[in-house]
């Protein structure tokens, strides 16, 4: 082991691993509290999606209230149903959990925060894979990529430990979905590739902690795997990450709306989770130029939310509430947008989609021959 | 860095969840306040218990223990196992009630549904 991966196993990995593959937090204590609230939230959140949901489309039916998805119709849902104290309840809880655990995770990683940076920097001249981010912070990231996503502390793009908060917060907020890469694994079986079994070239987008193209590499290995977020915190740590899986990746600080790739140059293409964080503008940009950097017959997969169409009034109260309160800012136009649409309209063929599996199968689209 | 117009992004700083709120559920801000404490002052309660855990299956092994293998340490499968289960049955047992108009009170424990 390097004097420099030596670094990276004390400064990250210093009380082991957690579920595999995350870094550990700084002591016992740290660890206690997150369990609580990682229980707490698949207690009083997950477990309570199901009931929760028809017992406010009970209320709205007792009402005589409307069930379209529109715009108005669900400003009227939330007016009606934020007046119930168990739905007051339910969101509280929701806020409460989300700050608790942003807070617990930013203050555990920094109580080590020098050495966590010096071992990232120390991290990024070893292989396997390469790096390179905008390290003078030369350009500025554009404001649209600055906000607090999930109200995760300092944003994804302005604090250097961004990686470290999203991929330990990703675990706590999934409760548990995602440990030992269970999710990612599954993202790589369902990512889709094309007809001809040619697969020399794949890009990840928005590859945030890594754990998606360590996936694509390790399924398939013959195969190039590039990976670009907008967020250099993101790429550095997924550097990191695809050290510690012992794969080569290639990652690159990008914008996904401006791709520094030849025309032609992948055989697939990933978006994993990353169109709800966009505005829409961005997103036609982007899927502009995945149809660019796509040869013919190369496919794009896109596992993200479903769109309005296929949602209720509840749902999309559901999802606008998350907008207001969890730091969604472009996710209630994102899904009035139905993705599927804007990639039919660039000239993409779409190859499959259905909207109950838009996150584990996702929109499957085809860059046509001629 | 991008080639996408911010002045025809400027609409999106005023998104909802564009900056940071500090939402108020209830019609008193002293009950989301109230909430907010009661959740802390479990996982608070929570850290001690595990902690004192801990401590217990230090002292029965070994007599005694370091405060530095109580902060870095971790405790033993099997403890881990029931500190898991006495975790999950605390949480129903103090916070359950506030889900029992809808039968909440009772749904199984479920990670993030991913489907």
């Amino acid at each position: 082991m390097s004097a420099e991966q030596a670094n990276v196993e004390k400064a990250l990995y210093g009380r082991g691993k957690v579920a595999g593959v995350y870094p550990s937090l700084s002591n016992r204590p740290d660890e206690a509290y997150i369990e609580f609230i990682e229980d707490a939230r698949n207690i009083l959140l997950h477990a309570q999606q199901r009931p929760i949901g028809q017992y406010s489309e009970q209320l709205m039916r007792e009402a005589d209230m409307s069930m379209a998805p529109d715009p108005a119709s669900t400003a009227a849902a939330r007016d009606f149903l934020m007046r119930d104290p168990t739905l007051k309840t339910y969101y509280r809880l929701k806020r409460s959990l989300q700050e608790s655990f942003w807070n617990a995770l930013s203050g555990s990683f920094n109580r080590r925060r020098e050495a966590i940076l010096d071992a990232l920097e120390a991290a990024e001249a070893e292989g396997p894979g390469t790096l390179a981010y905008d390290k003078e912070g030369a350009r500025p990231v554009p404001d649209y990529a600055t906000k607090e996503i999930h109200i995760q502390p300092g944003g994804y793009a302005n604090e250097p430990l961004a990686g470290l908060y999203y991929d330990y917060g990703l675990k706590v907020f999934l409760g548990g979905a995602a440990d030992f890469d269970r999710l990612s694994k599954g993202v790589a079986m369902a990512t889709a590739m094309p007809d001809d079994g040619k697969v020399e070239r794949i890009l990840d987008l928005g590859v945030s902690a890594g754990a998606t193209s360590i996936a694509l590499k390790e399924k398939y290995p013959d195969a190039e795997v590039w990976g670009i977020d907008i967020s250099a915190p993101m790429v550095r740590y997924a550097h990191v990450r695809a050290q510690q899986a012992g794969v080569e990746l290639h990652l690159r600080q990008m914008p996904a709306e401006e791709l520094d790739f030849p025309d032609n140059h992948f055989d697939a293409v990933l978006a994993m989770l990353l169109f709800h964080e966009l505005p829409v503008p961005v997103a036609k940009e982007v899927i502009a130029e995945v149809l660019r950097v796509l040869r013919p017959g190369g496919k794009f997969t896109v596992l993200d939310f479903s769109g309005d169409r296929s949602r209720g009034v509840y749902n999309m109260f559901f999802a606008e509430m998350d907008a207001a309160d969890n730091g969604e800012p472009y996710l209630t136009e994102y899904v009035r947008s139905n993705v599927e649409d804007l990639l039919v309209e660039a000239g993409f063929e779409l190859e499959s989609y259905d909207p109950a599996t838009a996150l584990m199968r996702g929109r499957v689209a085809v860059k046509p021959l001629a | 860095m991008a080639k996408v117009d911010d002045e025809k992004l400027a609409y999106t700083k005023d998104l909802p969840g564009a900056s940071p709120n500090d939402p108020v559920y209830f019609e008193n801000e002293v009950i989301d306040h109230l909430l907010g404490i009661v959740l802390e002052l479990g996982a608070q309660q929570w850290v001690l218990r595990d902690r004192l855990a801990f401590l217990e299956e230090q002292l029965a092994a070994n007599g005694s223990v370091s405060l530095e293998e109580l902060d870095q340490g971790r405790p033993s499968e099997a403890l881990q196992k029931r500190l898991d289960e006495e975790r999950q049955d605390m949480i129903y047992k103090v916070y359950g009630r506030l889900y029992k108009r809808i039968g909440g009170d009772k749904a199984k424990a479920a990670a993030a549904i991913m489907g």
